[in-house]
């Protein structure tokens, strides 16, 4: 178990290494420490990549737990239809600044996830897996058709721009923004970590769980909340990025089992490097263009999926 | 790259559906040249069009050959234009019959016209057939590069009898994409961003790239093949332009937002604020007035190669 922890914590430093050293940009290994585009645009994008590939992978462990589906995302619950709304709302509307775009993406995915959570309670039992899922497809889908007729009705041009930056990179890395990532994702990742042995209970099923002594009600809760808001950040940083919330939680399974304590972690460490690995490919593959990084996650992601897939099948 | 131009508001929509009806009455006794025998001519989609004589009344769906048809001197049988057709300003009294982008077939047929101008896209092609449909003549012009404006000129002029008019926009087109004027010094370098998140930059398939070493500048981005791609920030540092360009409507010297973004400091012309606002009614798109757009793009260079560097 030990070298299992090893060889993911190698894995991450070694991906981290890679995205510093490798750009489009030619920095020799003795120039890495004083080169301005290592150290204010490779370091703080590979370790923006590090927090948002981890704290997607946990967010979307923590959601398959809860609603007991290992189909679920994070971006299934009308996320990621709220911050495509959120973002080209506001550049419909012309809100200006640095920041415009981000923020109101963050707004977006928290009031999409807001509506789900309210349609959730609907249900009688609260947070019933079932409606959480079809409220969060229905958000989704019409926060998505609310996003189309507004781009169909307004400047064509900047809107397919808010469209790619929607699909996902991280070029707006910076200390900045990792600064900020930094503040805010250890709260929500705190609480996650802290409902591992709830959400061990909970994949028995919510009756069983609540003879074992969960709190279930409150469990579901958190777990819900705390997850969002680490989605909602994440794609306030760094837009839709598929397939890490969804993979990288089922690859660490395969390893690590169906334990939340360690496969919370681990997930954090795989999601980190998958969305590192992806993003320095983005950036060097086909310089001096660059490709979204979700792109990549799904042509990193899939195939390795499929490699796990056929052994798990066979043992 | 028209998509700059693209602007459009709701307000402005249904005062434009008000002036449409309007318009519909007068434009009938808008003067047009008398019918002078079949005109044809073959599209840039390889349609033939054909027409039993000039058109009288044109339906124009983009702002590059609004212009156009207006600089040839065909404005008084243009019937309808797109929300984005703004210049020249004699162009804005033209009723609006939609975007442009996927035409309403209907509104446009409202106008009764006997040519309809597109701008040659697949979407586009589909219209063009469905116009044929219903007896309309549609014609494709593709005007995305500064060789395409004489050609393009030549077609609607041919169709809506400006045919000398169209000769002498030719001629003029040609004399400036000849003129090699050298610039003393150093060329200036610049890069023109499009978009600021994921950086999107304009390549050698642009014609602002062709505008830019008409002007006595070089684009960095000239080995990008395409009209625009998306780069890495750390490709433009390393570019190093001396100053950014970007389009914008209004002539405000302003800054643009990312400027005072952390990231964006690794630029030495974004640290340096080193920005260029083209206005986007010159150099929006490819027109007749290019040599107009080059020398203001040579003046600008030149007034700022001083400061860039």
């Amino acid at each position: 178990m030990a070298l299992r922890w090893l060889a993911l914590a190698g894995l991450a430093l070694a991906a981290l290494g890679l995205a510093v050293v490798l750009g489009p940009a030619h920095v020799s290994l003795a120039d890495l420490w004083t080169s301005e585009i290592v150290r204010n645009l490779r370091v703080p994008r590979a370790l923006l990549g590090f927090v948002v590939g981890g704290s997607l992978a946990v967010a979307g462990a923590g959601l398959q737990a809860l609603v007991r589906n290992p189909l679920a995302d994070p971006f299934l619950l009308g996320l990621s239809g709220g911050a495509g709304l959120g973002a080209v709302g506001a550049i419909a509307l012309h809100v200006g600044g640095p920041w415009a775009l981000p923020l109101a993406a963050f707004a977006g995915a928290l009031a999409a996830m807001a509506l789900v959570f309210r349609l959730g309670l609907v249900g009688g039992a609260e947070l019933d897996p079932r409606v959480l899922l079809l409220s969060g497809v229905a958000v989704g889908a019409f926060a998505g058709a609310v996003t189309t007729a507004i781009v169909s009705l307004s400047e064509a041009a900047q809107l397919r721009n808010a469209f790619l930056w929607l699909w996902g990179g991280l070029s707006g890395a910076s200390w900045d923004t990792l600064l900020v990532l930094c503040i805010y994702v250890p709260v929500p990742l705190l609480v996650l970590f802290a409902a591992a042995r709830p959400l061990d209970l909970l994949a028995l099923g919510e009756e069983p769980a609540r003879y074992l002594g969960a709190d279930v009600t409150h469990v579901k809760r958190r777990v819900y909340l705390a997850a969002s808001l680490l989605t909602a950040a994440a794609v306030a940083v760094s837009g839709v990025i598929g397939f890490v919330g969804l993979m990288v939680p089922h690859l660490c399974r395969g390893v690590w089992g169906h334990q939340h304590r360690l496969l919370l972690p681990a997930s954090f460490l795989g999601g980190g490097v998958l969305l590192v690995l992806a993003d320095t490919a983005a950036r060097v593959a086909v310089a001096p263009h660059e490709l979204p990084v979700g792109i990549v996650t799904a042509l990193i992601g899939v195939p390795l999926f499929a490699v796990l897939l056929r052994r798990w099948a066979t043992t | 790259m028209r998509r700059w131009a693209h602007r459009t508001h709701l307000a402005g929509r249904l005062l434009a559906a008000v002036a449409l009806l309007g318009g519909c009455g007068r434009a009938a006794d808008r003067r047009a040249p008398r019918p002078a025998g079949t005109v044809t001519v073959t599209d840039d989609a390889g349609r033939v069009v054909s027409l039993a004589g000039p058109a009288r009344r044109v339906v124009s769906l983009a702002p590059s050959s609004t212009e156009l048809l207006f600089a040839l001197g065909a404005g008084a049988q243009v019937v309808g234009r797109t929300t984005w057709c703004k210049y020249p300003a004699a162009a804005r009294a033209v009723p609006v019959v939609g975007d442009g982008l996927s035409p309403n077939i209907e509104a446009v047929a409202a106008t009764r016209p006997d040519l309809v101008v597109l701008y040659r896209s697949p979407l586009n092609e589909t219209a063009a057939a469905q116009f044929a449909r219903i007896g309309i003549a549609a014609v494709l012009v593709k005007q995305d590069r500064l060789e395409d404006i004489a050609r393009a000129a030549r077609l609607l002029g041919t169709l809506t009898g400006h045919g000398a008019a169209a000769d002498s926009v030719a001629e003029r087109m040609g004399a400036a994409l000849r003129a090699t004027e050298t610039t003393p010094g150093r060329a200036v370098r610049l890069a023109f961003l499009v978009w600021d998140n994921p950086p999107m930059v304009i390549g050698a398939g642009s014609y602002l790239d062709q505008l830019a070493a008409l002007a006595g500048g070089v684009n960095v981005f000239h080995d990008l093949p395409a009209a625009s791609a998306t780069v890495s920030l750390e490709t433009i540092a390393t570019r190093d332009p001396d100053v950014i360009a970007f389009l914008e409507d209004s002539a405000t010297s302003s800054a643009p937002a990312y400027a005072t973004r952390r990231e964006w400091q690794t630029v030495r012309a974004v640290r340096e604020r080193h920005f260029l606002a083209l206005p986007a009614d010159l150099f929006g798109r490819p027109s007749p007035r290019a040599a107009e757009a080059v020398a203001e793009l040579r003046r600008l260079l030149q007034r700022g190669s001083g400061k860039w560097r």
